[in-house]
């Protein structure tokens, strides 16, 4: 640092600076000064060279040219130096000298500097090496050169200052040099404070008025230095201040200095973080000083000022730029997922912030900022247990001692009695004592913050539940251009997360609501437009999570969700293979009819009758998940088999409705009883030949009555058929060719080709001959076509020609002229 | 046998809401009876005699009127009885048009189906399903798990508050079971 400084900073400039800064550095000022007047003419011929010098040799400090160069000048002046660097750098170590090759003793004073600098790179901080360290090692570390780079900027604003006093060197300075120096100052400061953060804490305040700067990219770099600098030297444990009393009481100089310190760290970091949420109004500087703030968040989770940068955070969430938006819903979720950092307070501070946000926008921001719940859940997964047990044990252990003790105590006499108590309130105190000591959270405490990021996270959803409800007036403008409820997914996915913490009593109200929204179009004649029409995804999500709601939290009594089933039952016809999620569709038919273990016997022939036409409509993919449900379902309920019959049933098997009426709304009024599978028939033709097998099988089920059970869930046989569908027809939309090969000619047996020729290799060969054969009789036809149509012109060429020569002959002369 | 006035049709439909809900419509209007010649099939109606309502098809109280009132033993299903005391009350009889169109019902095990059909409530140990959204005093329709319709009640406790019940608490109060037709031969 020292040779560094010497030699980079301006003779004249010196002596302004040393009443301003530290005694130590004015004491180097002073030694400075008087070097600098031996150097004067020189820096000032030098100028830019010289600088570019320095820098060069401060970057490859490996060099020995550079090297001995530097002895050499260096060598004179020694002694000074030494003085310089045992006041400026601590460590002793860095004061032994270092013999050279050469043989030549040579202090260093920059070992010191790139010792701390190792220090750092320990501490796994990226910001790297500086310059003057031999080794190769930190040469790699850019940030740290860019520190440096800064800090000699800053020692050149202050530079211009000090100018004045000399023109003729503020004139050769340019901007550019200008930032060159502000950057070297900006490292000199850091690498200072970082070497030594208690003796050097106030240069923290001069790394803040450069980032005042006018210059954009200096104010930039500024940040990032203070930024390494902060997460460096923040200690692991939260300052508490003083108080007015502590203030007053003498304290050792060691104390004193400790609190100076402390308290200087915490207002610069104050000010840090003021200037960094002030910065992000500005659009130059958004990114940057959202990143700043994310990565102090994530750095420095436990320290002061937690809620001032939770809070810029949170309100990122909905950032309408991208970046800044990940970058603060990552970080928040890494702070979701590493609860050791600060214990989990942060955790509860952050879900209840964005509680409040999410109340302030009334539930309208992007889904990103619900979407970082969901990595709540891993944390909260196992902690509701673990401090139950905890405790439990705790308690059954305590109570089994006091058991213990009183038992013993009874028959004791009055000494033992006393002494007895006695060791207990001692240990007791004890006890107390090493639970204040120790760094374990009280379990108490752990659950109590568990039980407030809970109601904070249900309060979430309900509210977004809720909003999803109310009728949306058309003057809402939805900011960002999200859906009319941008945050029900994310919420719905939550709740289905988060179902088994449900709260009981909660539970009603949720399913409440999930019913209403899973039903929301189904009474279009009340509600119209006053409600806002949820898509079938959507309202198919709420029946799925309803259905998570009741299996995650009732074990004892099997509830029969009779609602859900008849809106899932509507739902189905509004179901579009494009549109909406196929994936949420086979969800559902695992969730709720293949996996419920009794249904009604005209539901479930309602539901079956359903699906079969259901897979008669749509893709490959969704019939056979449809298909393998019926097949769960029929396998479950005898008495539904009787929908294969080719007899339709009717009268007494039938119930009390004797026709099937398809049109029902609900599936218990359907009589799908009285009603036959006939869609089976169709679906053995099926092109594809998963989809054939299966019907086969299904129709077969009523003959053959031990069925051996081999259970595919739908969602596995939907994931299966449709990633068959992506390889297969790559370009095209498969339902689209499926629905095309029933009408235009020439593509069918082209698609299905493929599709067979890929799920079959062996019947390649068929399929040529297949294929050749189909093409030579469209030929056959296009030639008989043609020769149809040539003779028909042909023969009406030859009508004409008679028809002319009868005109002709009758006209004689007439004709003739045409 | 005469139509009900205004005044029995409101005790009687009111009463059917509690048990059907929206599905009355169903049982007063939509459902079509095929009996007799006529091609087109008429309606139901229901019909009053000696205090007792019946659930006949128009076809039938057309016949039915050839028949002088004191020797109308009965018609088409009875359905309940006004009492003395004028209140209307659902019997058993009614049970097959209910189960057809409940709302809210109880699927009992096989263990309790029997002390249910010697006229005891349905306590919450003894039910194996349950339909959701059930409020209190809501009409409830009891079924074996096998879905035959063995009686009805009223519900005793919500879905909700039965999660948090005993064992041995009452889910549903007994309003009729099909033991009534061995019990209560001669009363029905």
């Amino acid at each position: 640092m020292g040779k560094k400084k010497q030699k980079t900073v301006l003779p004249p400039e010196l002596p302004p600076e040393v009443p301003d800064e530290d005694i130590e550095v004015s004491d180097e000022d002073l030694q400075f000064i008087n070097e600098n007047l031996e150097y004067a003419g020189f820096v000032s011929k030098l100028d830019t060279h010289s600088i570019t010098k320095h820098v060069s040799r401060v970057a490859d400090a490996d060099e020995g040219a550079l090297e001995s160069l530097y002895e050499k000048r260096l060598r004179k002046k020694l002694q000074k130096k030494d003085e310089e660097e045992s006041t400026l750098e601590v460590d002793p170590v860095d004061v032994l000298p270092v013999k050279t090759l050469d043989g030549e003793l040579y202090y260093r004073r920059v070992t010191k500097e790139s010792k701390i600098y190792e220090a750092e790179s320990t501490q796994g901080e990226a910001t790297g090496v500086l310059k003057l360290t031999k080794p190769e090692k930190r040469a790699k570390q850019k940030k740290l050169r860019k520190e440096a780079k800064k800090l000699s900027k800053e020692e050149v604003q202050q530079v211009p200052a000090q100018a004045e006093v000399l023109d003729e060197v503020k004139k050769d300075i340019s901007t550019e040099e200008s930032r060159e120096m502000k950057k070297y100052k900006l490292a000199e400061l850091g690498t200072a404070i970082l070497a030594d953060p208690e003796s050097n804490i106030k240069s923290l305040k001069e790394m803040l008025e450069i980032s005042k700067d006018g210059d954009g990219v200096i104010v930039i770099l500024a940040l990032k230095s203070l930024l390494a600098v902060f997460k460096n030297i923040i200690p692991g444990y939260r300052i508490r201040l003083p108080t007015e009393k502590e203030k007053e009481m003498k304290v050792s100089k060691a104390v004193k200095k400790l609190r100076f310190y402390e308290s200087t760290l915490l207002s610069a970091l104050k000010a840090y973080i003021q200037k960094l949420v002030a910065l992000q109004q500005q659009t130059v500087y958004k990114r940057v000083a959202a990143n700043c703030l994310c990565t102090l968040l994530a750095a420095v989770p436990h320290f002061n000022f937690r809620e001032s940068l939770l809070a810029a955070v949170v309100s990122n969430l909905s950032s309408q730029d991208d970046v800044v938006r990940k970058l603060s819903c990552s970080t928040l979720k890494s702070l979701f997922i590493n609860t050791g950092k600060h214990g989990g307070e942060a955790t509860v501070e952050a879900v209840k912030l964005i509680a409040d946000f999410v109340k302030a926008h009334n539930c309208l921001l992007h889904p990103d900022s619900v979407e970082a719940f969901m990595s709540l859940s891993f944390e909260d997964l196992g902690k509701p247990e673990n401090p139950d047990a905890d405790n439990r044990a705790k308690s059954k252990k305590s109570k089994k001692r006091k058991g213990v003790d009183e038992s013993n105590q009874i028959p004791d006499n009055d000494r033992k009695k006393t002494r007895k108590e006695m060791m207990l309130k001692t240990r007791e105190e004890v006890n107390a004592d090493l639970k204040a000591a120790s760094f374990a959270q009280d379990p108490e405490e752990k659950r109590r913050m568990q039980s407030e990021t809970l109601s904070a996270l249900f309060q979430t959803f309900f509210r977004i539940l809720k909003c999803a409800v109310q009728p949306v007036t058309e003057a809402i403008v939805v900011p960002g251009g999200f859906g009319s409820h941008p945050l029900l997914a994310p919420c719905l996915n939550g709740i289905g997360k988060f179902s088994h913490l449900i709260d009981l009593d909660f539970m009603s109200d949720v399913m409440n609501l999930l019913r209403k929204l899973a039903g929301n179009s189904s009474k279009i004649g009340d509600s119209l437009k006053s409600s806002v029409q949820l898509s079938v995804s959507e309202r198919l999500r709420c029946c799925i999570v309803a259905f998570k709601v009741m299996r995650n939290n009732l074990d004892a009594l099997n509830v029969d969700l009779q609602d859900f089933y008849t809106h899932f039952y509507n739902l189905l016809l509004e179901y579009r293979p494009g549109r909406d999620e196929g994936e949420l569709v086979a969800e559902a038919f695992k969730l709720m009819l293949c996996d419920d273990r009794q249904h009604d016997m005209q539901r479930a022939a309602a539901f079956v009758k359903r699906l079969a036409t259901f897979s008669l409509c749509f893709g490959s993919a969704e019939s056979i998940a449809a298909l393998v449900t019926v097949k769960h379902i029929l396998q479950k309920n005898d008495k539904c088999r009787n929908l294969l019959e080719n007899d339709a049933g009717g009268g007494s098997v039938a119930g009390a409705i004797a026709k099937y009426q398809p049109y029902a709304m609900d599936p218990n009024r359907s009589g799908a009883l009285a009603s036959i599978l006939w869609e089976l028939k169709l679906l053995i033709k099926h092109y594809h030949p998963a989809v054939a097998t299966m019907s086969t099988n299904i129709s077969s089920m009523s003959s053959s009555n031990n069925q051996v059970y081999h259970h595919v869930s739908p969602q596995q046989a939907y994931a299966e058929l449709s990633l068959e569908k992506e390889s297969a027809v790559p370009s095209g939309d498969t339902k689209r060719a499926n629905n095309k090969k029933r009408r235009t000619n020439d593509h069918i047996p082209l698609k299905s080709a493929v599709d067979l020729a890929l799920m079959d290799q062996i019947s390649e060969n068929e399929v040529r001959q297949k294929l050749s054969q189909h093409f030579l009789l469209l030929r056959d036809i296009q030639e008989n076509e043609r020769l149809k149509f040539e003779m028909d012109q042909t023969t009406h060429c030859l009508n004409l020609y008679k028809h002319y020569k009868k005109q002709k002959t009758r006209k004689g002369r007439g004709h003739a002229k045409r | 046998m005469r139509p009900l006035d205004e005044k029995e049709t409101t005790q009687v439909f009111n009463k059917l809401h509690k048990f059907v809900g929206g599905n009355l419509k169903n049982i007063v209007l939509d459902n079509q009876s095929h009996e007799g010649p006529d091609s087109n099939p008429g309606r139901y109606c229901f019909r009053l005699q000696k205090n007792r309502v019946y659930y006949v098809s128009e076809s039938l109280v057309r016949r039915a009127t050839n028949i002088k009132r004191e020797k109308l033993v009965s018609l088409g299903t009875q359905i309940g009885k006004f009492t003395q005391a004028g209140k209307f009350h659902l019997t058993i009889q009614s049970l097959n048009l209910l189960a057809a169109n409940a709302k809210h019902k109880v699927w009992l095990k096989p263990t309790s189906e029997m002390s249910f059909l010697y006229g005891n409530s349905v306590l919450k140990g003894g039910v194996g399903r349950i339909t959701e959204n059930i409020q209190v005093n809501d009409g409830v329709v009891v079924f074996s798990m096998a879905d035959v319709p063995l009686g009805f009640g009223d519900a005793a406790k919500s879905t909700v508050d039965c999660r948090k019940m005993d064992p041995n608490g009452i889910v549903v109060h007994r309003h009729a079971d099909i033991g009534e037709y061995l019990r209560m031969e001669d009363e029905l």
